[in-house]
C-alpha cells in the first residue's frame, strides 16, 4: 500500500494515523475493478518472466514509457519525482554489551537473563512493542536490517538508524511461516496463520465468515482457537502431517476467495488459512557468518556453526519437526488460478519452470532472472518454496541446491534513513562570509568553497594587470617542516635543491612520486636554518601532508611536519600598486631591496603578524600574506579599505586561472595527469638529477634516456576561438595531442591555452590545428609565457 | 619579529590606526544559539617530543606518545609557548572548539566510545578531539570545517528537542 | 567495509577512520634496472591471504602504521608502528608474509 505518498508500506505493521492517505498499490482503480486483472487474465502468455528483457529492448527511446507501465504492473509503487526530503533522518552510534534481536519469548528470556547476570548494558530490539524488562533498554518498533563486518548491526527505528557495535549479539528472530503453493494462493482471503493471530488478537478483527485451515504443522492448526473466538465458522481443517491431499486449489472471483477445492470437493469459504510449516529466520545469523544447512527430516534450512560473539535463542535454530514437509506445490486439478511462488514479485510456478527450461538452472541465476526473493519480503515467504520447487523440477535435493547468499537489508529500509543527515562537511576559509557578502559566486574545489568570481571574471583579471587585486588563497596547503634534517628531508622528497637556499628565500617546487609523476606543486620558503614553510595546492594539501608523514615514517629522519593549513589564512595582494598598499600597512622596507622577488619575511601588516612571500602566480608584482586565520576578516576588510583609493578590487578563482594561464603556470591535475613528469612538462630546471637520490629520480632518468613522448606547451589561436579543455590537436588528420587549459585573455585580447603535443610540435611558432566543434582551427605553439615572458613585472 | 609569531593570536599589536580584531569560525553558525559554547579562542598549544616532560598544573591531552595538546586560557598561551619542552607550536588558530551537553547528542555525531575519552576520531565527518566531563563534552576540530560542524551540531540538537 | 581496525595508538576504530595505502613495497637500494624500477612502481603481489600493508589514521592520531590483514576475510592479525633502528635510518620493510595460496 502507499501511505502518504510513501510506496511499499506494509500496512499490517504500520500504525494508523489521523489524516493519513492510504492508497492501494499494484491495482488500477480498486481491487473490485482492478484493470490489471484483465492483463493478468489475457496476459498469462504475455507477461512471462523475462518478458521485458527480451521484448522491450527496442526501440530504446520507448523504454521510459515501457518502464512506467511495467513498474505499475510489477507492483513496485511510485515515487513522487518532484518530492523533496520529507523527514529528518539521524544516525545514532550505539554500543551495548548484549544486543538481543527479537522480542519474542526467547528474546525476552535472553535479555532478562543477561540483565540478571549483570553482564553490562543490554538492549533489546523488536519490530513490534516489546515488554518492559528491568535493566534492559528496549528499542521498539525497530528492526535490525543486517549484520555487517565487524559485528555492526544497523537498527532501523523509523527516523533514526542506530548503528550498534555489541559485545555479544543474541539473534532471536524466530521463524517465518511458509506459504503453500497451489493455484489461487494469491486471492484475498488466503492468509498465513500469523496474519490471523494479528487480526484477531491485536486488532480484534474478524478475518472472514467461513474458514478452511490447511497446515503442515501444529502451530498453524492452533489458529482454529482464534477463529472460533472471533466467530468464524470452521468449514474444514486439514492437517498435512496426517493426510496429503492430491489436489488443492483456491477459487475466486474479482480477486476474492470464494471456495477451496480439496481433492475434487469444493468447499465454499471466504477464508483459507494455510501454512507450510516454519522456516527459521536465519538471515541475520547467515550474514554474521553462520553456515546454513538443509534438514531433510524437517524440510527446512537451519543455521549452524555460529561465529563467536553471536548466539541464537529460541526457534531460530530449533523448531518442532513438521511430520512431513509439504510438497513443493500442489496440483490444482482443473483450477484456473495461478500458483504464485513469489507474491512480492508476481512470479508463478510456471515462470520458475520456464526459467529452468531456458537454462537458468543455478539458483543464483534463476533468482536474478525470475526475481524470486528480490521483493520487499526479501525471501521470507518465497525462498524456501522456490528452492523446493527447483529441487523437484531439477531432480536434485534441497541440500545440494543450497540457499542464495543472505545479504542486508533483511527488512525494507527507506533510502532517506540510509542517506542520513542532508549536510556534508565543507571547508570554508576564515574570509568565506565576506565573499558571500560581496556577492561572489561560490564554487566547490575539492571540499573547499571558493569564490569563482565577484561577477566579472574578465574585468577582475584585467584589473590585476592595471591596478590592484586581492584574492583569498587561504585554501593553500601550508606545512611547517622543522628539525635538523629538514633540508635533507625536502631534498629527498622534491626533485629540487633546497640545501643551498638562504634563509628568507622562496623556491618553486614540484613534488613527484617514485614513478616520476607530478603530484603537487607549491612554494618552499626557508624561514630558519632548520625550518621551512611549504605551501601546496588547495586540493592536494591533505595528500601532500600524508605523503610527507609517510616518508617521514619510512625514513625516520629527525624532522617534524606540522599542518598549518587551517591555522593560517592567506591573501594575495597583486598588481602594480600592491607595493604601495603594503607600504601603508607595515613598517618594514617593502622596496625591491627590502623584499625582493622570491623573498620571504615576517612582518606586522596592519598590526597582524604575517609571513610575507613575494611570489607571482598571477604574473604581477604581488605579496602573499599568511597569518593566523581568526584575523582573516579583519585583514581582508583593512586591505580593501586602505586600498580603496588605489582601486583595489577582489578577484576570484576564474580570473586567477586566466592570469596564471597568461604566465603558463601549470595547475596540477588540470594540465598534468597520472603520466606527467617535470621533464616533459617543460620544467627540466626543477629536476636536479645530480643529487644522490630523491623520490622519482630513477623514473626521470629513465624518461631522459628513452626520450620525450610528448611535451606540455602553450598555444595561441589564430582566430580567437577558445577550444574546449580536452580538445584534440590534429596533425595530418591524426590526433597529435590534447588541450589541457584554454581561456580568452582579456588583457592580451587572444585565445590562449596549454596542450600536450608530440615532441616534434614542441617548437616555438609551430603550426597546429585544434578541433573545435568539429572544425579545425589554426593555432601556433608558444614556449614562453604569453605575458611578460622575461618576468620583469614580477621583479619590478 | 622572529620565530612563528604569525601563527599565534596574541602577537598582534594595535596602534597607528590599526585595531586587529579576531573572529571565530563558528560565530555565524552559532548566532542566536545558547545551547553551544564557542571555545575556538581557547589556547591550544601542541607539543612534540617527550610529552611526559610536560609539568605543572596543566590540562594536557596526549594524542600520541610524541604529541600532545595543552589547553589553556588565551592569555596563558604566550608564557606556555616559552616554557613547554620539545617542539612547541601554537595551534589555537587551527582548531575551532565548542562545548555541548548530552550523551545522545554525541552519539549522533560520532561512533567513538564515549566511555574512553579523551580521544581523537571522526565526529560529524571531520577529524576531532573529544574531551568529556560528565555530561559535558568539548570538541576541537579543524577550523575550516567549523561552520559545517556547528551546523550539524545545531541540527542534531534540534532533532533531539 | 565496516570492520574494526586496531590503531596501535588509538585502539580499535571503524575502518572508515583510516586511509589505506596498499601493501608494503621495497624501495630499491641504489639505481635500479628498468625492470626493477617497473617492478617496484607497478607490480604488487595482490595476495589472497595475509598481507602486510600501510594504513594511516586520517581521522585520528595521524600516524602511519603497518597491519597484517587477511585480504579474504578482513581479519586483522596484527598492527604496529614502523620501526627505525637506533641510528634513525630507515629499516627496510620486510617483504609481506609469504603469499598464502588462494582459496
Amino acid at each position: 500500500m502507499t501511505v502518504d505518498g510513501v510506496p511499499n508500506v506494509r500496512v499490517c505493521v504500520e500504525p494508523v494515523r489521523e489524516g493519513a492517505t492510504v492508497r492501494a498499490q499494484n491495482v488500477l482503480g480498486s481491487l473490485d475493478r482492478d484493470l490489471l486483472n484483465v492483463v493478468d487474465r489475457i496476459g498469462g502468455p504475455f507477461t512471462p518472466v523475462g518478458f521485458y528483457y527480451r521484448t522491450m529492448l527496442r526501440p530504446r527511446r520507448l523504454w521510459p514509457q515501457y518502464e512506467r507501465v511495467l513498474r505499475n504492473l510489477a507492483g513496485l509503487g511510485c515515487l513522487d519525482k518532484s518530492g523533496r526530503r520529507s523527514g529528518r533522518y539521524d544516525v545514532e552510534h550505539r554500543r551495548a554489551d548484549v544486543l538481543v534481536i527479537g522480542g519474542g519469548e526467547a528474546g525476552v528470556a535472553a535479555a532478562r537473563a543477561a540483565a540478571e547476570n549483570s553482564v553490562g548494558s543490554v538492549v533489546l530490539v523488536d519490530e513490534r512493542a516489546a515488554p518492559h524488562i528491568d535493566g534492559v533498554e528496549t528499542l521498539a518498533p525497530a528492526r535490525a536490517i543486517g549484520f555487517y563486518e565487524g559485528g555492526l548491526v544497523p537498527v532501523d527505528a523509523g527516523n533514526v538508524l542506530y548503528r550498534f557495535r555489541a559485545g555479544k549479539v543474541v539473534v532471536a528472530t524466530g521463524t517465518v511461516e511458509q506459504p503453500l503453493l497451489f493455484p489461487g494462493n494469491d486471492l484475498v482471503g488466503v492468509l498465513l496463520p500469523q496474519a490471523v493471530r494479528r487480526l484477531v488478537d491485536d486488532w480484534a478483527l474478524k478475518p472472514g465468515d467461513r474458514g478452511v485451515i490447511v497446515s503442515a504443522d501444529g502451530a498453524g492448526l492452533d489458529v482454529v482457537e482464534q477463529l472460533r473466538r472471533a466467530g468464524v465458522e470452521i468449514v474444514e481443517v486439514v492437517d498435512l502431517r496426517e493426510s496429503l491431499p492430491s489436489t488443492l486449489a483456491a477459487n475466486g472471483r474479482r480477486g476474492r476467495l470464494e471456495s477451496v477445492t480439496i481433492e475434487g470437493r469444493e468447499l465454499a469459504c471466504d477464508l483459507l488459512v494455510m501454512s507450510g510449516g516454519r522456516q527459521p529466520a536465519y538471515s541475520l545469523l547467515a550474514q554474521a557468518g553462520a553456515r546454513v544447512e538443509y534438514d531433510a527430516r524437517r524440510g527446512i534450512f537451519v543455521p549452524v556453526d555460529l561465529p563467536a560473539n553471536v548466539e541464537a535463542a529460541g526457534s531460530v535454530t530449533e523448531t518442532e519437526p513438521a511430520a512431513a514437509p509439504p510438497p513443493p506445490s500442489f496440483d490444482g486439478g482443473d483450477a484456473k488460478g495461478r500458483c504464485f511462488v513469489c507474491i512480492c514479485e508476481d512470479v508463478t510456478e510456471k515462470d520458475v519452470k520456464r526459467a529452468l527450461a531456458e537454462g537458468f538452472d543455478s539458483l543464483e541465476l534463476a533468482k536474478r532472472y525470475t526475481t524470486v526473493t528480490m521483493g520487499p519480503c526479501q525471501g521470507r515467504l518465497c525462498h524456501l518454496p522456490s528452492i523446493r520447487l527447483y529441487a523437484r523440477e531439477t531432480g536434485s535435493d534441497e541440500g545440494a541446491i543450497g540457499t542464495t547468499t543472505a545479504r542486508p537489508p533483511w527488512a525494507p529500509v527507506s533510502l532517506g534513513l540510509l542517506a542520513g543527515r542532508g549536510l556534508e562537511p565543507a571547508k570554508r576559509t576564515a574570509i568565506h562570509h565576506r565573499h558571500v557578502e560581496l556577492g561572489a559566486t561560490m564554487m566547490w574545489t575539492g571540499a573547499w568553497r571558493r569564490p569563482h568570481s565577484y561577477g566579472d571574471a574578465a574585468g577582475e583579471a584585467r584589473h590585476v594587470h592595471e591596478a590592484l587585486g586581492l584574492i583569498d588563497v587561504s585554501t593553500l596547503g601550508k606545512l611547517l617542516v622543522e628539525g635538523p634534517d629538514a633540508a635533507a628531508f625536502l631534498e629527498l622528497l622534491y626533485p629540487n635543491r633546497f640545501a643551498d637556499m638562504k634563509v628568507g628565500r622562496v623556491r618553486y617546487g614540484v613534488l613527484g612520486s617514485d614513478a616520476g609523476r607530478i603530484m603537487d606543486d607549491g612554494t618552499i620558503g626557508r624561514i630558519a636554518d632548520d625550518r621551512f614553510y611549504v605551501t601546496t595546492t588547495s586540493t592536494g594539501a591533505d595528500t601532500v601532508i600524508e605523503w610527507f608523514d609517510w616518508w617521514n615514517a619510512v625514513w625516520g629522519m629527525d624532522v617534524e611536519v606540522v599542518n598549518l593549513t587551517g591555522a593560517l589564512a592567506a591573501v594575495n595582494v597583486a598588481g602594480p600598486r600592491s607595493r604601495e598598499l603594503l607600504g601603508r600597512l607595515t613598517d618594514v622596507d617593502v622596496s625591491n631591496e627590502g623584499i625582493a622577488y622570491l623573498d620571504t619575511k615576517e612582518a606586522h601588516v596592519a598590526g597582524v603578524p604575517c609571513l610575507i612571500l613575494r611570489i607571482g602566480f598571477v604574473g604581477e608584482l604581488g605579496y602573499e600574506l599568511h597569518f593566523a586565520s581568526p584575523y582573516g576578516e579583519y585583514l581582508w576588510d583593512t586591505l580593501l579599505e586602505r586600498g580603496k583609493d588605489l582601486g583595489i578590487r577582489p578577484f576570484g578563482l576564474e580570473p586567477q586561472r586566466i592570469l596564471r594561464l597568461e604566465k603558463m603556470h601549470i595547475i596540477v591535475g588540470q594540465d598534468t595527469d597520472s603520466e606527467s613528469n617535470v621533464l616533459e612538462a617543460g620544467m627540466p630546471w626543477i629536476a636536479k638529477l645530480d643529487k644522490d637520490d630523491f623520490v622519482g629520480k630513477w623514473a626521470l632518468e629513465h624518461v631522459q634516456a628513452r626520450g620525450f613522448r610528448e611535451q606540455l606547451v602553450g598555444f595561441e589561436m589564430a582566430n580567437g576561438v577558445v577550444p574546449a579543455e580536452g580538445g584534440q590537436i590534429v596533425l595530418d588528420g591524426r590526433s597529435a595531442g590534447r588541450v589541457t587549459s584554454a581561456r580568452m585573455s582579456p588583457h592580451l585580447g587572444k585565445a590562449i591555452g596549454m596542450a600536450w603535443v608530440r615532441p616534434q610540435l614542441a617548437v616555438e611558432d609551430a603550426r597546429i590545428e585544434i578541433k573545435v566543434d568539429g572544425r579545425l582551427e589554426a593555432a601556433r605553439v608558444r614556449l614562453k609565457p604569453f605575458f611578460d615572458p622575461k618576468g620583469e613585472r614580477l621583479r619590478a | 619579529m622572529t620565530g612563528l609569531d604569525f601563527v599565534s593570536l596574541d602577537r598582534a599589536v594595535a596602534g597607528d590606526g590599526f585595531e586587529p580584531r579576531l573572529s571565530s569560525p563558528l560565530c555565524r553558525a552559532l548566532e542566536g544559539s545558547d545551547r553551544v559554547l564557542d571555545l575556538s579562542f581557547l589556547g591550544k598549544i601542541e607539543v612534540r617530543g617527550d610529552v611526559d616532560a610536560i609539568n605543572g598544573d596543566l590540562e594536557v591531552v596526549r594524542i600520541t606518545p610524541q604529541r600532545a595538546l595543552v589547553l589553556c586560557a588565551p592569555e596563558e598561551a604566550a608564557a606556555l609557548r616559552d616554557r613547554l619542552p620539545g617542539m612547541v607550536i601554537d595551534m589555537t588558530a587551527a582548531l575551532a572548539g565548542l562545548e555541548l551537553h548530552g550523551v545522545r547528542t554525541l552519539r549522533r555525531l560520532t561512533d567513538l566510545d564515549l566511555d574512553a575519552l579523551p580521544a581523537v576520531g571522526r565526529v560529524a565527518d571531520v577529524p576531532c578531539l573529544v574531551l568529556r566531563n560528565g555530561d559535558s563534552f568539548r570538541l576541537f576540530f579543524p577550523q575550516e570545517y567549523g561552520h559545517s560542524v556547528a551546523e550539524v551540531v545545531l541540527d542534531v540538537l534540534k532533532g533531539l528537542e | 567495509m565496516s570492520f574494526l581496525l586496531p590503531c596501535p595508538n588509538c585502539g580499535p576504530r571503524d575502518v572508515d577512520e583510516f586511509a589505506y595505502a596498499g601493501e608494503t613495497t621495497e624501495r630499491p637500494q641504489g639505481t635500479p634496472s628498468p625492470r626493477e624500477l617497473a617492478s617496484y612502481i607497478h607490480f604488487r603481489r595482490n595476495a589472497a591471504g595475509v598481507q602486510r600493508e600501510w594504513w594511516y589514521h586520517r581521522f585520528g592520531c595521524e600516524l602511519w602504521f603497518l597491519a597484517e590483514r587477511d585480504t579474504r576475510t578482513n581479519e586483522v592479525l596484527k598492527t604496529e608502528l614502523p620501526s627505525t633502528d637506533a641510528a634513525g635510518s630507515p629499516t627496510p620493510h620486510e617483504p609481506a608474509t609469504p603469499d598464502t595460496p588462494a582459496v
